[in-house]
């Protein structure tokens, strides 16, 4: 029985993390901001690469956080960089030829912190854009901030919003058990939306979102630095999952998603 | 890994607010899966006390060398509750006492606990309870709140259920002065660190793991002590080897080896 529990657990697949965040936030120290930092976590975790976001241009300024990102990441090609928009005040121009100019790979909104409703009259043009030119948006379920709580996504508004854009790819990210009684109806309802697991630790969850949408659709996560790296990889790999399911879930879908592989 | 695993924090029955079912087998799978041996489970759903410890006890009947019934007791009915726990203790053999200070709006060191409290403390068991409560007022602390406990029932053993899911000097101080005082693990977050820190403050051995099932999924919560950072030995105490010395289950006087 024991013999289940391995206290010397590496990843059999190679991992690449669908959601962590570098940088300094300005409501609270975190354990690890910077890349360095980020980096000797995904080593001790036998992680290669995390698709990073800036916690900074959540809560307070795009721009001004999509830049310390970068300058954060320099050239190391282990962190891939994933830009904030708020399309209610970003430039879209301006935004795209950053984007382009950077190589960035993906987009993550925050409409209850940036205070918007996501319906199609506001973010209709991001979308079309990000449909065009492939580029997958992240959407947050909730976000946590010690001075203001983002409250929860509106899933009304994903469902009736995301099904105009079919050629949108969309992952649900962070996503706590509190919200496990429409996530699953809302992947079964949208084919072009996929979830990232770094907070679905409800019993068999995975399991069940697994049978739901299958393995193309499923993202391991970590919401690093809120949270170590490893606990859900360790996860994924007691799921009894074939080989290249797993593979699929720890990193291959993010890698397709991002165009960063062949298998299209 | 050779030694038992014990998850000291388990739930039986359904929560179908969060699509939780009373499904012994899929709980028997996840404990596989997660290597876990046995689990201590108790079910804090009902008003009726009664109800939820015989629910428990479906459990423990199914598989006996897996599951250790834990018992329940609400303070609403005090008329009932000490009667309650001579059963289920006594009658039924469960091993420790839950109660949920959250459902029953009481924080924990209320005295309508105390009836409960004395009758653990002439057994000398444990209670596993939140160590907070939502609506404590500003200047408590948990170390203020456990003194006091542990002045009043030197007797019973605390664990102060999902401290050490979180980094939180005041929890493991407590832990760390308090000799029957304990924390342990389950939470909804995997706070980077937070095993590390527990261990490091209160030590390897008051940190109890815990997973909340059927809540929470046990391999995922297991995980958080498999992977951190802290020496070999301390993962086996806190995966199991911590609660069989507290709940005495080497003795055999007390149910036999775990």
């Amino acid at each position: 029985m024991t013999s289940a529990v391995d206290l010397d657990f590496r990843p059999e697949a190679p991992a690449f993390d669908a959601n962590a965040a570098l940088g300094r936030r300005h409501d609270r120290r975190v354990a690890v901001d910077d890349a360095a930092g980020l980096l000797a976590e995904m080593d001790r975790a036998g992680v290669e690469r995390a698709l990073v976001y800036a916690p900074h241009a959540a809560a307070f300024d795009s721009a001004e956080g999509n830049a310390g990102l970068l300058e954060a990441i320099g050239d190391e090609s282990r962190l891939v960089p994933q830009f904030v928009c708020n399309p209610t005040f970003d430039d879209l121009e301006a935004t795209a030829a950053q984007i382009e100019a950077a190589g960035v790979r993906a987009v993550r909104m925050v409409p209850m912190l940036h205070h918007y409703p996501f319906r199609s009259w506001v973010v209709g043009e991001w979308l079309e854009w990000l449909s065009v030119s492939g580029i997958p948006l992240w959407l947050p379920a909730s976000y946590e901030a010690n001075w203001h709580d983002g409250g929860d996504l509106d899933p009304h508004a994903v469902h009736e919003t995301v099904r105009q854009f079919p050629d949108l790819h969309v992952v649900l990210c962070e996503v706590h058990y509190v919200q496990a009684s429409w996530a699953p109806p809302l992947l079964r309802s949208l084919p072009n939306l996929s979830i990232e697991v770094s907070r679905y630790v409800i019993v068999d969850g995975i399991a069940r979102l697994l049978e739901i949408v299958g393995p193309r659709r499923v993202l391991y996560g970590s919401r690093f630095p809120e949270q170590a790296i490893a606990p859900q990889l360790y996860h994924l790999h007691r799921l009894g999952l074939n080989e290249a399911d797993l593979r699929a879930v720890c990193g291959g879908n993010l890698e397709r998603l991002l165009g960063m592989s062949s298998d299209g | 890994m050779d030694s038992p695993v014990i998850d000291f924090h388990s739930h039986a029955g359904c929560w179908g607010r969060y699509g939780v079912d009373a499904d012994c087998d899929l709980y028997l799978k996840v404990m596989d899966a997660a290597g876990v041996d046995r689990s201590c489970i108790n079910c804090i759903w009902f008003g009726d006390a009664r109800r939820g410890n015989d629910l428990v006890m479906e459990y423990v009947k199914r598989a006996p060398d897996r599951f250790i019934g834990v018992a329940f007791a609400t303070p609403h009915y005090p008329e009932e509750a000490v009667r309650e726990l001579e059963r289920a203790v006594h009658g039924l053999g469960m091993a420790y006492v839950k109660i949920y200070p959250d459902y029953f709006g009481r924080p924990n060191d209320d005295p309508a606990y105390f009836p409960i409290y004395e009758w653990v403390d002439e057994q000398e068991m444990a209670v596993m309870c939140h160590a907070t409560y939502p609506f404590d007022p500003p200047g408590t602390t948990i170390e203020g709140r456990f003194t006091a406990l542990s002045e009043r029932f030197p007797n019973v053993r605390w664990v102060m259920a999902h401290t050490a899911g979180a980094v939180d000097a005041d929890a493991a101080e407590t832990a760390r002065t308090l000799p029957n005082v304990y924390m342990e693990t389950c939470s909804s977050r995997t706070t980077l660190g937070a095993t590390e820190f527990n261990v490091e403050r209160a030590g390897e051995d008051k940190v109890l793991y815990g997973s909340d099932m059927a809540l929470m999924d046990a391999r995922q919560q297991i995980a958080k002590v498999v992977t951190a950072d802290i020496p070999r030995r301390a993962k086996e105490k806190i995966l199991g080897l911590n609660a069989i010395r507290l709940l005495r289950l080497d003795d055999p006087a007390r149910g036999g080896a775990a």
